[in-house]
């Protein structure tokens, strides 16, 4: 049975480490587009990039120390298993120094991470920019179970209350690329979160406050916006889109829209 | 047109719900077995409350409940046999209901077999497809519905299984997948609609008790926010709008990404579930007077109390006869009913399937959509004052329920209301709609347009009225147009006003009183 203990715990480590080195090719890693259809997704936001470096330190400290505590594992199990009963045994228990340094190892590379990743947190959150500094293009209100969302007029500023010549859309959020741009989070409701995966922009919505978040994207096209927090039996529901577009896009795009919704249905008699 | 039902077997589209691997296990003696065990006894626990759900199916209108057992099983079949279950929906043609598929029509026939000629592209049409014949020799009969058995996408080459008599001729049109929007309509109806909805669109769904305002019952054929003309049915268009926009100020989110297909052909099945509704309101309506249970006990308890009363008073000869028992009038009821079942029954299901037909139809017509006869009054201070003057006048009363400053709380809110048809009172004060619930004049202050807010949708609501509710329209007789869009210039600036002053508010406590 020992033997079989020993098989085990290597076998599903090297079997979990084959998956996650193959996932990449099957697009099973960060959303966002492959490098030439493999590897893992890039994000298109200029801080995601930065999450991801950041995740990738952590999954390089992670897999080493996962591959190195199951090799020693793995070996310990099957010593353990085959050791011929005229061989000694070495006792490791109670050992202090072997104490001190699993201390001390771990300790270190938690507080390395700790110290690194402040950095990538004080960017996002106001060493790069004040997401107040960034030119707000929407109000987006989340209810259950959708996303409503208000525009200044072209050419205006976003007002914390409605205007007359505001423009509204529902579950799709349209954006500028290129620039650094903000949205006002609300809720009407309960807590939702606002979450463009591609972006790795997330961000929790509470009621009562208007949050600030600002975020930039790279490449105009559409990005799914999806609800992180679960909001209710309908969560699933708040499946949104953030569309990104040029500048000039993005201004012909409010004029069609304020004039489809400023509509008066009247036609022109045909003369 | 003769009256054809096409049933539309659920082939891969059934509707599933969540169900989950149970695995048997059992107790071992062995140590070696026993983290299996556990295991096994884990997951066991981890899946208890998985499973098949209840069996989906059309619930039946509380009318129905009430009439006779006779006529009510009459009417049960009648559904079955016209609508189907929700596990094999049948396809009444009579019904403008685009029901699905791709149209085509023969341009030659081979010994074995068509040439086909589809206008447009090529659409993708797999082995087993239903093929019905909607003209030629192979329409109307019994083998009207076949099955598709190949298809060749370069010489379009068409073969059905089945009977190869009676042979089609050239031009004779046929559809191919005929019934598909309402099988993914279903699909897409229980999955994002049912849950408020129901499954016959009754508005009683698990989540409806939920909720306030209650998620509209479709089975009266009234749908709120259309842009037709107070007597019409709503658009597709209408109902598109509704899905995409979703409704501000109630549940009804926005449905903006479920794509093309799907949004196509969930509407297709809303006004499916609308009519199959209404047409059981209208027959139960009509067998209502006679053949209701409900109302023969009613009357005999009545009819039996008076008796009881008379009897105490009158002389000993002329005393009155007894009223028949509530078992009796049944009875009677009964031996009628298998008369009227025979007779009167089948014109009955004819013509309201008819009107119903008709009446859809007309809602889609370009006479029943309302088309301002002028461009929008310019929105300036002059238009809104205007605005506010009908607001406030005899002829617009809005404020009776809308209230003087628009918050939706005119006098009409305090008052007890009669109920539609009799001279009893609603229970609650204030306002109701045609479902008979309780209901709020719109805060007009608050910017939130549950119909729209476009210009046009504003003046379609003064335009039309709100169907089932209170509100009135007041376009072609109260109102000019140019006059109504004073009002929508005015209405849509209520919520950029400043709050009320003081004096206003006072002003408004005398109003209300």
């Amino acid at each position: 049975m020992g033997r079989f203990w020993a098989v085990f715990f290597v076998a599903s480590a090297v079997i979990a480490v084959g998956l996650c080195w193959v996932a990449p090719s099957y697009g099973l890693w960060f959303p966002g587009t492959l490098k030439g259809g493999f590897g893992a997704g890039v994000a298109h936001s200029s801080i995601g990039k930065k999450i991801d470096d950041l995740f990738y330190l952590v999954l390089v400290i992670v897999a080493v120390t996962y591959i190195g505590t199951h090799a020693v594992l793995g070996y310990v199990l099957w010593r353990g298993a085959t050791i011929k009963p005229e061989e000694k045994v070495l006792f490791s228990h109670g050992s202090h120094s072997l104490e001190v340094i699993w201390t001390i190892v771990p300790a270190g590379i938690l507080l390395y991470i700790a110290l690194y990743q402040m950095d990538v947190w004080a960017a996002y959150r106001f060493k790069e920019f004040s997401p107040k500094k960034a030119e707000a293009v929407a109000e987006v209100t989340a209810r259950q179970f959708e996303w409503r969302i208000r525009y200044p007029a072209r050419g205006k500023t976003l007002m914390p209350t409605p205007q007359p010549d505001d423009v509204y859309t529902v579950n799709e959020l349209h954006v500028p690329t290129g620039r650094p741009v903000s949205i006002s989070l609300k809720t009407e409701d309960v807590q939702h979160a606002f979450f463009v995966p591609e972006l790795r922009i997330k961000q929790d919505a509470v009621p009562g406050l208007t949050i600030p978040v600002w975020f930039d994207v790279d490449e105009p096209r559409q990005y799914e916006m999806v609800c992180a927090e679960l909001c209710g039996w309908g969560h699933y529901k708040m499946k949104a889109r953030l569309i990104a577009v040029s500048d000039e896009d993005f201004g012909a795009w409010k004029d069609k829209a304020a004039l489809e919704q400023f509509d008066d249905g009247f036609k022109k008699p045909a003369e | 047109m003769a009256s054809r039902l096409i049933s539309i077997n659920s082939f891969a589209q059934t509707v599933t719900k969540m169900s989950c691997l149970r695995s048997p296990y059992r107790l071992a003696a062995s140590a070696s077995q026993r983290n299996f065990c556990c295991l096994a006894v884990g997951i066991a626990v981890l899946l208890s409350g998985c499973g098949q759900g209840p069996k989906a199916e059309f619930s039946l209108r509380d009318a129905t409940g009430e009439l006779i057992p006779a006529a009510e099983k009459v009417v049960k079949k009648t559904l079955d046999e016209k609508f189907g279950t929700p596990q094999n929906l049948v396809a009444w043609q009579r019904f403008p209901v685009n029901y699905g598929g791709v149209q085509g029509s023969v341009a030659d026939v081979a010994k074995d077999g068509v040439t086909t000629h589809f206008e447009g592209d090529l659409p993708a049409i797999h082995h087993g497809a239903p093929l019905l014949w909607l003209s030629g020799p192979r329409a109307g009969a019994k083998t009207s519905v076949d099955s598709v058995a190949t298809f060749d996408a370069t010489t379009k080459q068409l073969k059905w299984a089945g009977s190869a008599e009676p042979a089609p001729a050239v031009g004779d049109k046929f559809v191919i997948g005929y019934g598909s929007n309402l099988q993914t309509g279903r699909v897409v109806y229980m999955k994002n609609c049912m849950h408020c909805h129901g499954v016959a669109g009754d508005g009683a769904g698990p989540t409806a008790q939920y909720l306030n305002p209650l998620p509209r019952d479709y089975r009266l054929g009234l749908f709120k926010f259309t842009s037709t003309l107070t007597p019409e049915k709503p658009t597709r268009d209408d109902l598109t709008r509704v899905l995409q926009h979703g409704i501000p100020g109630t549940y009804m989110p926005s449905f903006r990404w479920l794509g093309d297909k799907e949004t196509t052909a969930v509407v297709e099945y809303v006004r499916w579930l609308s009519m199959r509704g209404e047409f059981e309101k209208r027959i139960d309506d009509d067998m209502s007077n006679d053949y209701s249970a409900v109302a023969m006990e009613a009357s005999a308890k009545k009819a039996n109390e008076a008796y009881q009363t008379t009897i105490k008073t009158a002389k000993k000869e002329d005393k009155p006869e007894k009223p028949k028992t509530a078992n009796q009038l049944i009875k009677t009821a009964l031996e009628e009913f298998s008369k009227y079942e025979k007779d009167d029954l089948p014109g009955v299901i004819n013509d309201t399937a008819t009107l119903l037909a008709e009446s859809w139809k007309k809602g889609e017509e370009a006479d029943s959509l309302i088309v301002p006869t002028v461009a929008r009054v310019a929105d300036n201070e002059a238009s809104r004052e205007r605005g506010k003057r009908l607001y406030l006048s005899d002829k617009g009363k809005c404020y009776t329920c809308h209230g003087v400053q628009g918050r939706g709380d005119g006098v009409a809110t305090e008052d007890f209301w009669k109920k539609p048809g009799s001279d009893e009172y609603y229970s609650h004060r204030g306002l109701h709609d045609t479902w008979g619930r309780p209901l709020q004049p719109r805060n007009l202050t608050l910017g939130q347009y549950r119909g729209g807010r476009r210009p046009v949708d504003v003046f379609r609501r003064i335009y039309a009225g709100i169907k089932g509710t209170p509100m009135p329209g007041f376009g072609r007789t109260a109102l000019k147009d140019e006059e109504i869009w004073d009002i929508v210039n005015y209405v849509m600036s209520l919520q950029f006003q400043s709050a009320p002053t003081k004096s206003i508010v006072t002003d408004h406590a005398t109003v209300s009183k």
